[in-house]
């Protein structure tokens, strides 16, 4: 059971966490801008042009992208791990952003791309590429209604394999000229322009959290095992399709925009539920805030590390994630997954 | 992204190149000053390398592009990605795009660009003498067999230049006939079975910064069906002086007819 005062701290700490980091990342750029700077045009006053420029038209942006991609990858985690019933689950173990990607890569290649519609039209085909990667990992993965882990991993393996062949058999195909921009934003990108793609996901993110949130409860039940939650006046079938619709909706929207970024929606709610416990009604509202937070961080060591130059934010989120992943299958998951 | 209508200050001071040709061809224009950023990989003439560096051609630094206060950032279709031309734009930056896709139009975005600069007299006295040697190669070809040429831009996987590109351009106003003149895609992976098959006469490598031309040499020597292979006609050729759609392209033209016809009298 959460008490008040679990909640306060989680979503309270969590917040503030996720204000520090984003402050940090507004001061930090290839840009010289002084704090004072940077603190002027926040509050609207006067400032130079160059800074105005760099903190509205470029950091901030980017910041808010990063944040709201963070957030969704983060619930698209704990929303297949929570429907799988398996801590390993996450959109890239599973296949279902390579699907996305698939989706994102074939929409950029018809021309999707400027207009808001085209922002809308880019994250509609990457979440039906999702939905498709997420049925066909269903689908080869269930025994008898239940997904047991190997053939579950075993079947993300397998789509997401498929999808990065399909992928590689497009750009094999397309002429070099217009492949620059299709392979940097296959290493994961959030540099960004303006607020519409951030609105655009951000639509869809909101959506499909508040879907995955709305069934909080009935994942908690959920993972007692499926006899358990009927009994409890749970339709696991619906809430199953609820989830496995949002978690896609997620991964699509979020990829489309970004490109595939790892690791967010594996270790995130890993490291939340050391801290919170894993009852999903606080679950998903602070892994979505540490999710935002770990991304801005990630994003901003990228612009920094090497600049001018940039490295791929994925560069960050695996070389943090990884060896974290390493210490919790060593520590936790011995005793409980074996 | 060309083809746009771009408000242009009417003497532009401080300009930004977001590729190696429009570096050179500022410098060739005498405008090198205005300079106050170049990519890195702007490395000719050698005063480029100390310009303050804004990112590489598929990968600008936005930030670094504003802290040099531009007001007129150079592109070029042939390199620079659409988006981030938009970008600059809607960061309140002028962007002229140039578009070089054969010899004719390299001239025409010298002319283009000497224009924006308010060197028209230069741009056009450059273009005009590059015109004429050209002209004056054209005549020296002709009439003369025209070998079947394997441009190879990239050995392993084998990329080689198709339909629409200045390479393919350059080797027939070198007086030779691309084996790979009708492929569709501006740089298509090739197949090197198709490349055989096709019998060219001349291999041209494109060489890249260091890299060994013997190691690449030797990689081909095994091909010993081709008849370029067995008379020992592969030649290696500075890729800068073949790829940059810049003042340059007239030296690599001459030095490519010189490589296809020894037997001409230069």
């Amino acid at each position: 059971m959460i008490t008040r005062r679990q909640a306060f701290l989680g979503t309270g700490g969590v917040a503030v966490a996720l204000a520090a980091v984003s402050a940090a990342a507004l001061t930090l750029g290839a840009a010289p801008l002084t704090l004072s700077e940077v603190v002027s045009v926040l509050l609207g006053r006067e400032a130079p042009e160059l800074a105005a420029t760099v903190v509205l038209g470029l950091r901030l942006p980017r910041i808010l992208l990063a944040a709201v991609a963070g957030a969704g990858l983060t619930v698209a985690g704990v929303a297949f791990q929570a429907l799988t019933r398996n801590p390993l689950a996450d959109p890239a173990v599973l296949g279902v952003a390579s699907g996305a990607a698939f989706g994102a890569v074939v929409g950029q290649l018809a021309g999707l791309e400027g207009s808001l519609l085209a922002a809308f039209g880019l994250s509609a085909v990457a979440f039906a590429g999702a939905l498709v990667a997420a049925a066909a990992v269903y689908l080869i993965a269930a025994v008898g209604g239940r997904l047991p882990i190997q053939t579950l991993l075993l079947a993300g393996v397998i789509t997401g394999l498929f999808f990065s062949a399909a992928i590689t058999l497009i750009i094999s195909l397309v002429d070099l000229a217009r492949l620059g921009g299709i392979l940097h934003w296959l290493m994961g990108s959030l540099g960004t322009l303006g607020y519409r793609p951030v609105g655009v996901m951000a639509l869809g993110c909101a959506v499909g959290t508040g879907a995955v949130y709305a069934q909080a409860r009935a994942l908690n039940l959920l993972a007692l095992g499926e006899e358990s939650a009927l009994q409890l006046g749970v339709e696991a079938e619906r809430v199953k399709r609820v989830i496995f619709v949002a978690a896609s909706l997620l991964t699509g929207v979020v990829v489309a925009h970004t490109g595939p970024i790892g690791f967010v929606g594996l270790i995130v709610p890993h490291a939340v539920r050391l801290a919170v416990g894993s009852d999903n009604r606080l679950l998903i509202p602070v892994a979505a805030g540490a999710g935002a937070t770990f991304l801005v961080f990630a994003d901003t060591l990228a612009r920094v590390a090497v600049r001018p130059a940039e490295l791929p934010v994925g560069v960050i989120t695996a070389f943090c994630g990884a060896p974290f992943f390493v210490y919790l299958l060593r520590t936790r998951f011995r005793r409980g997954l074996a | 992204m060309s083809g746009r209508r771009v408000a242009v200050p009417a003497r532009p001071t401080r300009v930004v190149s977001l590729a190696p040709s429009l570096t050179e061809i500022v410098y060739a224009l005498g405008a090198g000053e205005r300079l106050v950023g170049v990519t890195e990989y702007c490395d000719y003439p050698k005063e480029a390398t100390a310009k303050p560096k804004v990112g590489g051609i598929y990968t600008p630094n936005f930030e670094a592009i504003l802290t040099l206060r531009p007001d007129l950032a150079l592109a070029t279709t042939e390199g620079n990605r659409e988006e981030h031309v938009r970008g600059l734009a809607a960061l309140g930056i002028p962007v002229y795009v140039v578009r070089p896709v054969d010899f004719a139009t390299v001239l025409q975005s010298i002319e283009r660009v000497g224009r924006l600069l308010g060197r028209q007299g230069e741009a056009a006295a450059l273009a005009g003498s590059m015109r004429q040697e050209a002209e004056a190669i054209a005549r020296a070809v002709e009439g003369v067999r025209r070998p079947r040429v394997l441009y190879v831009l990239w050995g392993n996987p084998l990329i080689v230049p198709g339909r629409d590109t200045l390479i393919t351009d350059l080797i027939r106003r070198a007086g030779g006939e691309s084996v790979t003149r009708d492929e569709p895609l501006a740089y298509p992976r090739f197949s090197v079975e198709e490349a055989m098959a096709r019998q060219p006469e001349r291999i041209v490598l494109a060489q890249h910064g260091e890299a060994s031309v013997d190691e690449r040499l030797r990689e081909w020597q095994h091909l010993r069906l081709l008849p370029a292979v067995r008379q020992g006609r592969i030649h290696p050729i500075d890729g800068n002086l073949m790829h940059r759609p810049g003042p340059r392209i007239l030296e690599g033209l001459r030095t490519l007819a010189r490589l296809l016809h020894p037997e001409v009298p230069w």
